[in-house]
């Protein structure tokens, strides 16, 4: 595909190529040619899409079959037990935990028990202070609720926080587009409201279908850009 | 399940969404595995390359574009990419892309692609269209993983011919579903 002929922009033959390619009758080396080709040249990539999209009706001829579950296992094996390859593996295996998911699950239900049951006494000690503060959280959860009491204005804040450990922690909330990377909206205050100013560049990405979610992170925030920490609570944006 | 939830899946596997994971692999494995199975023969082939196929999707998750492709042609074009290039490797075949395409006559005369074109843009009528043994050859290339030379000798043709009958194949088939 270096020839001077292939970018002679002959869009039949191009529309031939990207259909002998979907179909899979090329070579092993012509279809490595389509492929190099296809990382430069955004309307014969274009070509390759619509044939991917239009023949693959044709799969759904096939009769269904599940696979064995051996494979699943095995797909989990290869991902998420291979032995640590870079310094972010100890990270994302926090992500692939198993037990933190669990965590995330019961911690809503934990944090409800916990209101429940500690009641309106907590904020009445005898000396009736002006501001008070309770950390609730259910044993090994990453998040907590930090219920912060002003009785001069009789306001009661409530503002998840991540639990104390290693040196402390801090919650990041990231806005998630379908099929692109999670992108910052910043690490949520310990102590303040819960108010997140939305850069101006991102206010166009708040539409209705965005997943926002929240992440643990080292205090301060991810040290890469990316969420490196467990993913402890999500939601899809809706209109109202 | 619905185009729209396996994009809302991929997404979340983009965060390293484990359960997310999970629930793509079983609401879309059975339908991938037939594709394997179909292209590879062999069971045991099959699941070896569906697993595979699923570490490719854990990893290339963010590489998925809605605006694209479909969700669900994004991961049959993954799961019969991979099971291609295994036949491929196998069963070696000659390189032939860049010889000359015998596709200059395939032009169709504008009253016919007119009808063609009325006739809506759906790939079952637009295959219809095409003679039954061309049609066949189609997709049988496309469900099998075939080559030319296989193609050529499960039918009987000289190679040539059968790379004739699937290149203008696909023009019609274009013309047909349109841009």
């Amino acid at each position: 595909m270096t020839s001077p002929d292939q970018n002679s922009r002959d869009p039949r033959r191009d529309e031939v190529i990207a259909g002998e390619y979907v179909l899979g009758v090329l070579s092993a080396e012509d279809r490595r040619k389509v492929e190099a080709r296809l990382q430069s040249d955004r309307a014969f990539a274009a070509m390759v899409n619509r044939w991917e999209e239009n023949l693959s009706a044709i799969n759904h001829e096939l009769e269904t079959m599940s696979p064995p579950p051996r494979v699943f296992t095995a797909v989990e094996q290869r991902l998420f037990d291979a032995p640590l390859a870079d310094t972010s593996g100890a990270r994302r295996s926090i992500w692939a935990s198993v037990a933190f998911w669990r965590s995330a699950a019961l911690a809503g239900f934990a944090f409800s028990m916990a209101l429940l049951a500690l009641g309106p006494e907590i904020f009445a000690p005898p000396e009736r202070p002006q501001e008070m503060i309770a950390e609730l959280s259910g044993s090994d959860n990453p998040i907590s609720l930090m219920a912060h009491y002003d009785a001069a204005r009789g306001v009661l804040t409530m503002t998840p926080a991540a639990t104390r450990q290693d040196g402390g922690k801090s919650l990041e909330l990231w806005l998630v587009e379908d099929g692109k990377t999670p992108v910052s909206l910043g690490v949520l205050s310990q102590s303040g409201d819960g108010t997140l100013m939305v850069p101006e560049a991102m206010r166009p990405m708040m539409n209705a279908g965005a997943v926002l979610a929240v992440s643990v992170e080292p205090l301060g925030g991810s040290p890469t850009g990316t969420a490196t920490g467990p993913m402890v609570a999500s939601g899809r944006a809706r209109s109202f | 399940m619905r185009d729209d939830e396996i994009s809302y899946l991929i997404g979340r596997i983009c965060l390293k969404d484990r359960p997310a994971f999970k629930r793509l692999y079983d609401a879309t494995s059975a339908r991938l595995f037939p594709i394997c199975l179909r292209i590879l023969g062999k069971r045991e082939d099959a699941e070896d390359a569906l697993q595979e196929i699923y570490v490719k999707i854990w990893q290339k998750a963010d590489r998925f574009s809605p605006d694209a492709t479909s969700p669900s042609a994004w991961l049959a074009a993954i799961a019969r990419n991979h099971a291609i290039d295994l036949v491929r490797a196998r069963r070696p075949v000659a390189s032939d892309i860049e010889e000359a395409y015998d596709i200059a006559d395939a032009a169709r005369d504008p009253e016919e692609a007119s009808i063609l074109k009325s006739e809506g843009r759906r790939i079952d009528g637009c295959m219809g269209r095409l003679e039954a043994e061309k049609a066949a050859a189609v997709r049988l290339a496309y469900v099998e993983g075939l080559s030319y030379e296989e193609l050529a000798s499960r039918y009987g043709v000289p190679l040539n011919t059968m790379k004739t009958w699937l290149r203008r194949s696909l023009l019609k088939l274009r013309e047909c579903l349109g841009p």
